[in-house]
């Protein structure tokens, strides 16, 4: 596989990312940030944000099996969760987020079972999506292309 | 009725009782059946409010009762006193009034008795003295003379007396002597016993002789002739003188009369009896005495008197007849005696008559009143027994009875009188029911009424408690619709973040692509119209969260300094570019007295005025739109305050109408030190309809909906404009005009800073022989800007066109060089009356200086022959100074025209107050400048050039150096301040000759600047954005293609943030990392921390060891800082603190207290913004009251973060 091809690849997999909603904005001032200083920027983010995402959703998922909830907690771990989310720009995370905090307000046991379940995938989703574009960037980079930069919109 | 009314409290009650029992037993905190919680609640309310509806009835029922008895026992204690109290005083006079009734008889009686005593005795002892005379009747004659006087005396008594009925003396002979008279036929008869069959002697020898024999067997003789029917003889008298009128007639044993024998007198007292005769109706009372001998042993005769009792009768009858009832008397056995009725008292049917039995009475009342007494007494009355009955039934009737017993020894008697109750206590009787009725009549009208009031009151009650229940409903109904309006909102503000960040995204991308070359002109076309309708819906949702954020209380104004001229000027700028395709005029008219520094919220301030301008704008396609501003002190004194009204007056005549706003206003804010700011809107558009004035500030809401088509527009500016307004403390209305068009007034009470009313002083300008010509386009702001000057002692003329101008000018200099030569002239363009005198009085100012504002409307452009009037008015260059008014479309070609003819002072319309105050400040500096240039060297006749008039910070005034049109105004302004530097020094160098040489001069140095990398710099720094879309960026655009995308990196020279240093509180690792990354690329040096103690910490110096290992982490990566890590560590002070508001252990708020704490009294202000997903202004409204300076909002925004921080950091250091 050519570099121009892949690039095309990366390319087309991105704009699906941002049309499919998983990525925002905010991912792209990431890729911009990313400059010779901080070659591995991104991907350094990201990969906090993945750690920092299993940590909180352990939390959560401990948190919500107790028998008496603690809200408070709960919906602490889902705001840190919510930041660290939406300054990645995984908008869809960031949105689960969101509903997860109303049913914490509303003091939903059930609803925030769910809602932990479906950030849950959301995460999973976001991450298999990122694993495979940083799998893809570090073929081009392996063929000694460039990563294109992204000036497409969503 | 009133127990289904308890039954329905008691039914009220359960409810109450069993919904208690049913809220008991919910389970709380369950949030979904809150809404059942809430109606139960209400169920509670009002089952509350209908037992108490019920308690309210039973009260009413209470009281009601209560009130009955109450007037009931008024109405029996009332009836029953007045009875009892008349009855007792009735019955004891009735009493009195009876016994001295039957008194009055019983005297008669007693009189009777004692008169016929007293003629008895009379009768005794006469017949005694006459016997004792004659006491020896031995012979015939002396016999017959004794009877013959006795005959004599007995009459003599007999005739005194009327009343008698008959007195009778019987001898112990048996001889009797009686007269009689007859009631009925009222005849007197004597009456006398044959004289020959006795023989005196014979008995008087036999009575004196054996005494007791003589008496027993007088006494059987007696008897005798008693019972032996002896011959008596009767003989009518004459009434009068006794004689005798007819011959004595022999009469029948049954005519006589009672005759007194000696039987009558057994024990020789005298003895009473009541006897009846034929001749009479009534009974008789008889009364006999003896006549004894003078030796006091024998009896000789016996006297005895009847009287008729008839009399007694009488006076009964006369009684009766007055006080009506009946009377009678009977003797104890119960014979009666006399009555008040005529009814016979003797029995008809016997001979002879005999007396009646009370009982046997035929006077119906009488007898069943001596019926009831003997029935209730028995047939025997007891010695002094009385009987006194109030109240008995005869018959029909009801009657008094009252019995009086009269004792008498030989003849007891009772009297009894009968008077019916009617006549006594008839009245009082009837009386009595008529009270009673009276009386209970009227307590059950009171009774009704009472309740009838107490129903209305309780009803009242009743329905207040009804009442309540339905404000109580009400208030739960307005909670509901507010808790719903504010979910609105809410939403509202929630959905505008949703709703803005694609929105930002689409205009962002669309400019990305605009700046793309590959595009085809149609397709450029395309996007460029795209990219006008986003920010138009970009327009209207921040109108819409505008709203939503006022309505809901959330808008929180900024409080700081600025200044309102300035922002108003920038405003009317703007709009003046608007107006110019509508040939509409625009005109700032701010009075002197506006205090140039306010405090408030400037953005706000002027969106009102940007939202009313552009209304304006839209509705009107000709004249003018004027925005008036005029200062009210709050606190003024009288002459000041007069003063100001008469500048007012002078200014616009109008404006005394809103006097008495002011007035209300001024009260109103006195209390607090702000001032009242008073703006009018004025435009010429087409109105708005009277009866729409107040509905317009509605949302939604247009005056003609039918404009929406022309004009578009929502409807929500004016809303929007009210809503601020009032926000402000002001008010906006619509006021009548007169002409065409809408004024729109509205005050805004701001702080004004400092010295309030600091005049702009124009001495400077003033008294300095300043003559000004306006040749303005404009109506309104001509005569506004002459007027204005006029005031500050500056010379004003007019022109409005092009040959108005000419002729003043040629009136002005050439009358002033030469006087009379344009007398040719003057016939063709007679001079006005007004012009003449004004120029007259120019004549007089000593040394002049002319300034002839010029607008370059006035050319005629169309054709070329602006070019002619150019080189005309280049003429005057030298008598007077010229200031170009230059339109925002005017072409190239004429201001290089301008140029290259040396007119440096241009000045873009709209020509306003502080432009003015410039430009002829610059003149008048000038012409000193001059003057001590003439005095100091003659010979260096030199001129020279002064390009900047510039007053605002907006350019408004085109220098006339070559300058790039397109370039963003910021870098004009700059490139002006240095060109004036420049110029500055340039001053002496140049040549007045030297124009042509001194533009390229110009051009240079511009270009100088232009490359000067400090300039690039800021130019990039502040407006990336302008600078790709601008034609210049193009040439740059190669080489700095990374920028693309809106980052705003610089390519040489410095990072906009270089050499500050950031600490970070951020407890998230991703957006730690993240923005450590941002502000490193912006070039300041960032220490990052975990959580709000950390920073507090850090920035006490006592930086954690942990931190401090991840800093140096971050800076061995970042090798260009590694210097600054040395410097951080030396120096652990910060320029600024980027704080996320939750966080672990102390959250930003309290981190942001702490430190805020800690800076009291050190004078240091180290600024703080906060880090915030909240995106709510509330929120924001939290950080700063912390103390927080900024506010930003994740995901983080790269421009967003930098444009802060450095207008923070900026302000430190400055």
């Amino acid at each position: 596989m050519d570099v121009g091809q892949m690039q095309r690849q990366w390319l087309d997999y991105t704009r699906s990312l941002f049309i499919e909603g998983f990525l925002d904005n905010q991912f792209l001032q990431l890729q911009q940030l990313q400059d010779e200083n901080n070659p591995e920027f991104v991907v350094e983010v990201v990969s906090l944000f993945f750690d920092d995402s299993e940590r909180l959703l352990k939390d959560l998922n401990f948190a919500l099996d107790q028998q008496g909830v603690d809200f408070k907690k709960v919906d602490a771990h889902v705001h840190q969760l919510k930041g660290s989310s939406s300054s990645i720009g995984a908008q869809r995370v960031k949105n689960a987020c969101i509903a997860f905090r109303n049913f914490c307000e509303e003091q939903n046991v059930e609803a925030c079972l769910r809602c932990l379940q479906q950030v849950k995938q959301e995460y999973c989703l976001v991450k298999n999506k990122l694993e495979t574009l940083f799998r893809l960037e570090q073929q081009i980079v392996a063929a000694g292309g460039s990563i294109p930069m992204m000036e497409l919109g969503f | 009725m009133a127990t289904t009314k308890f039954r329905h409290v008691f039914g009220g009650l359960w409810g109450f009782a069993t919904s208690c029992k049913k809220n008991s037993s919910t389970p709380i905190g369950s949030r979904i059946l809150q809404r059942d919680v809430e109606k139960e609640e209400f169920q509670y309310a009002s089952i509350l409010c209908l037992s108490k509806y019920y308690s309210v009835f039973v009260v009413r029922l209470a009281i009601m009762v209560m009130l009955a008895i109450l007037i009931g026992l008024l109405t029996i204690l009332t009836w029953h006193f007045t009875k009892i109290y008349t009855t007792k005083s009735l019955n004891s006079l009735a009493y009195d009034l009876r016994y001295e009734l039957l008194q009055r008889p019983i005297l008669r009686m007693w009189n009777i008795l004692n008169s016929t005593s007293e003629i008895t005795m009379a009768q005794v002892k006469l017949s005694q003295y006459v016997i004792r005379s004659h006491g020896n009747l031995t012979t015939q004659e002396n016999q017959v003379e004794m009877y013959e006087a006795m005959r004599a005396v007995t009459w003599a008594l007999f005739a005194s007396r009327k009343a008698l009925n008959s007195i009778t003396v019987k001898y112990n002979n048996g001889f009797v002597q009686a007269f009689h008279r007859d009631l009925k036929d009222n005849n007197t008869f004597y009456i006398y016993s044959d004289l020959a069959n006795y023989s005196i002697g014979a008995s008087a020898s036999s009575y004196n002789s054996d005494i007791n024999y003589s008496s027993l067997s007088s006494q059987e003789s007696w008897n005798d002739h008693d019972n032996k029917s002896a011959v008596w003889y009767r003989q009518p008298l004459d009434p009068v003188t006794g004689e005798k009128i007819g011959k004595a007639m022999q009469i029948a044993p049954e005519d006589s009369i009672h005759i007194a024998g000696l039987s009558q007198v057994p024990d020789g007292v005298a003895s009473w009896r009541v006897v009846v005769s034929k001749f009479t109706d009534s009974p008789l009372l008889s009364a006999a005495l003896p006549v004894w001998d003078a030796s006091n042993k024998s009896i000789v005769a016996v006297v005895g008197v009847t009287t008729a009792l008839y009399s007694v009768g009488q006076l009964m009858k006369e009684l009766v007849e007055l006080h009506s009832g009946h009377m009678y008397l009977t003797s104890l056995e119960g014979y009666l005696l006399a009555t008040s009725t005529d009814v016979p008292l003797l029995t008809n049917s016997t001979k002879p008559p005999k007396l009646k039995m009370s009982v046997d009475c035929e006077n119906e009342v009488i007898r069943l009143g001596a019926e009831y007494l003997k029935k209730s007494s028995g047939n025997k009355f007891p010695p002094s027994h009385e009987v006194h009955v109030a109240n008995v039934r005869l018959g029909h009737d009801r009657y008094y009875i009252d019995s009086f017993f009269l004792n008498l020894k030989r003849l007891p008697m009772v009297g009894v009188i009968i008077i019916p109750r009617k006549h006594i206590l008839g009245q009082e009787d009837k009386r009595a029911f008529k009270t009673l009725v009276i009386l209970i009549s009227a307590s059950m009208c009171i009774i009704v009424i009472g309740w009838v009031c107490i129903l209305i009151l309780t009803n009242g009650v009743s329905k207040e408690m009804k009442l309540r229940a339905e404000l109580i409903s009400q208030l739960e109904a307005r909670r509901k619709a507010e808790a719903s309006s504010n979910y609105k909102s809410q939403f509202l503000a929630n959905m505008s973040h949703e709703l803005r960040t694609p929105m930002a995204a689409i205009i962002g991308l669309l400019d990305i692509l605009m700046s793309d070359d590959c595009l085809t002109n149609e397709q450029c076309a395309t996007v460029t119209q795209i990219r006008k309708c986003s920010t138009a819906l970009l327009r209207l949702l921040n109108n819409i969260l505008d709203l939503s954020k006022v309505e809901s209380g959330k808008l929180v104004l900024e409080d700081a300094e600025f200044d309102l001229g300035r922002e108003l000027e920038g405003l009317v700028d703007m709009f003046s570019v608007q107006c110019m395709n509508h040939s509409v005029e625009t005109v700032l008219d701010l009075s002197d007295d506006m205090p140039k520094l306010v405090r408030g919220d400037s953005a706000r301030v002027v969106q009102i005025f940007a939202n009313l301008i552009n209304n304006s704008i839209k509705f009107t396609p000709s004249g003018h739109i004027i925005l008036r501003g005029w200062f009210e002190n709050p606190n003024p004194c009288s002459d000041n305050a007069n003063h100001l009204m008469e500048e007012k007056n002078l200014q616009c005549a109008q404006k005394t109408r809103t006097r008495q706003h002011e007035n209300h206003a001024k009260r109103t804010s006195k209390r607090d030190n702000k001032a009242i700011l008073w703006f009018e809107v004025d435009d010429t558009g087409c109105g708005i309809d009277p009866s729409k004035w107040d509905s317009v500030f509605e949302s939604f809401e247009q005056a003609d909906p039918s404009t929406t088509r022309l004009h578009g527009g929502t409807g929500l500016g004016l809303c929007i404009v009210r809503s601020l307004v009032n926000k402000m403390g002001g008010e906006i209305k619509v006021v009548k005009k007169e002409g065409p068009g809408t004024l729109m007034r509205l005050y805004l009470r701001l702080d004004t800073a400092g010295d309030a009313t600091e005049q702009h002083c124009l001495v400077d300008i003033a008294n300095n022989g300043l003559v000004v010509l306006l040749a303005l386009h404009g109506n309104m702001g001509r005569s506004i800007t002459s007027k204005w000057l006029q005031k500050n002692g500056v010379f004003t003329m007019e022109a409005s066109e092009w040959n108005g101008l000419t002729q003043i000018l040629r009136e002005l200099f050439h009358t002033r060089n030469s006087a009379g030569i344009n007398n040719d002239f003057d016939l063709h363009y007679p001079i006005h009356e007004s012009l003449k005198s004004k120029l007259l009085s120019i004549q007089e100012i000593k040394n002049p200086v002319f300034v002839i504002a010029v607008d370059i409307g006035l050319l005629d452009l169309s054709t070329d022959i602006w070019k002619e009037q150019l080189n005309f008015l280049h003429r005057y260059v030298g008598r007077a100074k010229f200031i170009w008014v230059l339109n925002h479309d005017t072409s190239n070609t004429i201001k290089m025209e301008l140029r290259r003819k040396g007119y440096m002072m241009t000045v873009n319309k709209p020509l306003y107050k502080a432009k003015i105050v410039h430009i002829l400040e610059e003149v008048v500096k000038e012409r000193n400048h001059e003057m001590q240039k003439k005095n100091m060297d003659e010979l260096h006749e030199s001129d020279y050039t002064h390009c900047d008039a510039a007053s605002s910070d907006d350019s408004d005034i085109s220098e006339s150096g070559p300058c790039n049109p397109v370039k963003s105004e910021k870098v004009e302004q700059f490139h002006r301040l240095s060109l004036y530097r420049i110029n500055n020094c340039l001053i002496g160098l140049t040549d007045e000759h030297s124009e042509a040489n001194n533009t390229p001069k110009k051009e240079e140095l511009c270009q100088n600047n232009q490359n000067s990398p400090k300039s690039l710099s800021l130019e990039q720094d502040y407006f990336p954005r302008e600078a790709h879309q601008g034609e210049d960026s193009e040439s740059r655009g190669k080489e700095e293609h990374r920028i693309i995308g809106g980052s705003a990196r610089p390519v040489n020279g410095k990072k906009s943030l270089e050499g500050l240093r950031i600490l970070l509180a951020e407890d998230t690792p991703v957006i730690q990392r993240v923005a450590t990354i941002m502000l490193e690329k912006m070039g300041a040096s960032v220490v990052a921390v975990g959580d709000g103690q950390a920073a507090v910490d850090a920035l006490n110096g006592l930086l954690g060891v942990e931190d401090f290992r991840r800093d140096s982490n971050l800076n061995e990566r970042n090798t260009r800082s590694s210097s600054s890590q040395t410097e951080i560590l030396s120096f652990p002070s910060y320029d600024l603190v980027l704080m996320d508001c939750q966080m672990p252990k102390m959250d930003g708020y309290e981190a942001t207290k702490a430190i805020r704490k800690s800076e009291v009294g050190s004078g240091v202000h180290i600024p703080i913004v906060a880090l915030t997903a909240h995106a709510m202004s509330c929120d924001e409204a939290k950080c700063l009251e912390v103390g927080m300076d900024a506010y930003l909002t994740k995901p983080i925004d790269f421009k967003l973060m930098e444009s802060t921080i450095l207008s923070l950091t900026r302000r430190t250091i400055s």
